[in-house]
């Protein structure tokens, strides 16, 4: 009997036609199948953040998730924007990306993709969150590097930043 | 069907999904994939195929029906972090991460009918009633006794959860736990409270192998409730009525006084609600 599904998925604007094993995971189909490698595995059960991606499922609103959590195949006809959606086409950083790098809020580098994920979903939807929102907001996010200090401070600066750039 | 294939089905009713289990019955229901899929990656369990729930529309989303709040099974938990009921509000919140509430969805955590389970206590404490469909109709079974071992329940073969309905009060509710840290934690006891009319209902998670509750527990805490019994009483009613589970994480007696902990802190709450002081 077949493993194997066939399903449509956009991913970052570009339009693809997969095929995959059933139980694959979303972060398996994006990172070993189409090599878009944004999304990170970190952890691979929902704890860590490092794969965030926005999605539309076709099951609600669009919204950040964990790519690993997900079977790819019932994302079937959905839409996937990883954090080369977040940046410009020709890899301007989102002001999110900036305040993150004056912030220094980047070591390592692997939890930063999920981090930014999750950082511009909470200033789309809260312009001016508060340090409690900001860690609740956060809190799926894992990153050993840091010490979250300066993540926290990175999204207080984007958000004053955009503020200030919409007055 | 949005894709069918012989191991995969992706319905959009409650009817397709129901015909696509009958015609894969060796197939896992999975919702949201949050606990399915960690436990395929680590071996804890195989599949031997998925009948994938998340676009079944009508499974998604709240109402009220005479005086109870009706949550589709596919309802996420982050959409119960804003409910109308507090009790459900504060077990959801506690679930997880962001990332993982925007996925996991009620019905999942009560078909995965693990004792630590968040939603379960509230569940029990609350008169949960369960509506479970299949082929030939629809049936309404208490929450109570749903759960008959850890990982197993009376849905019956072919039988999908499709809503679980809360009875709406005006009283009191609240949950909480304990873990071995302060973030992202599994608890390692549970326990969740309704008070109404000067009475107290509890019911714990990880007390036991399903999650419990006791009238004898609860006359002591509504005793408490009222001034007429002293903590310490209530403590021993719940070491009296848990059978908690011994493991690596904890030992049946840590589980033991952590439980009675649990249970005078939420009736301690319950009657600063009321007024009562603390």
């Amino acid at each position: 009997m077949s493993d194997e599904v066939e399903f449509s998925l956009t991913v970052d604007g570009t339009a693809h036609q997969v095929t995959a094993r059933w139980s694959e995971s979303l972060l398996t189909v994006l990172r070993d199948r189409l090599g878009v490698r944004g999304p990170k595995t970190g952890c691979a059960h929902g704890r860590c953040g490092a794969c965030a991606v926005r999605a539309d499922l076709g099951d609600g609103e669009p919204h950040v998730l964990c790519a690993c959590l997900v079977p790819a195949a019932t994302a079937a006809g959905g839409i996937v924007d990883t954090i080369a959606s977040i940046g410009g086409p020709d890899g301007e950083l989102s002001d999110v990306q900036e305040a993150f790098l004056a912030e220094g809020a980047v070591q390592c580098g692997i939890c930063t993709a999920g981090f930014v994920t999750a950082a511009t979903e909470l200033l789309a939807d809260n312009p001016d969150p508060s340090r409690t929102e900001i860690e609740q907001a956060l809190y799926g996010n894992l990153c050993r590097c840091t010490g979250y200090g300066r993540i926290v401070a990175a999204v207080e600066t984007a958000a004053r930043t955009r503020r200030e750039a919409t007055r | 069907m949005l894709l069918a294939a012989p191991r995969f089905a992706l319905p959009e009713t409650v009817a397709e999904a129901l015909t696509a289990l009958a015609e894969r019955p060796e197939a896992v229901v999975v919702a949201g994939g949050t606990e399915v899929m960690p436990d395929l990656l680590w071996r804890n369990r195989s599949a031997a195929g998925f009948v994938s729930l998340r676009r079944v529309r009508a499974l998604r989303g709240s109402t009220d029906a005479a005086g109870d709040l009706v949550m589709g099974a596919g309802t996420p938990v982050a959409a119960l972090t804003s409910a109308p009921d507090a009790g459900l509000r504060a077990a959801a919140s506690s679930l997880g991460t962001p990332l993982v509430r925007t996925e996991a969805t009620i019905g999942g955590n009560v078909v995965s009918a693990l004792p630590y389970r968040n939603l379960l206590p509230t569940l029990l404490a609350s008169g949960a009633t369960l509506e479970l469909s299949s082929a030939t109709g629809v049936r309404t079974v208490p929450f109570d006794g749903f759960i008959t071992a850890p990982g197993r329940t009376r849905l019956a073969e072919g039988e999908l959860l499709t809503a679980v309905r809360l009875p709406r009060h005006a009283g009191f509710a609240d949950y909480t736990k304990v873990g071995r840290r302060n973030a992202q934690f599994v608890a390692t006891v549970s326990a969740a409270i309704v008070s109404r009319h000067g009475g107290a209902r509890l019911a714990f998670g990880n007390a036991g192998p399903t999650p419990l509750r006791s009238d004898a527990v609860d006359a002591v805490a509504t005793a408490l409730l009222d001034g007429q019994a002293e903590a310490g009483d209530l403590r021993a009613a719940v070491a009296g009525a848990v059978d908690p589970p011994e493991d690596a994480v904890a030992s049946a007696d840590y589980r033991r006084h952590a439980l009675g902990v649990l249970a005078v802190r939420l009736v301690t709450r319950a009657a600063v609600d009321a007024g009562m002081g603390s």
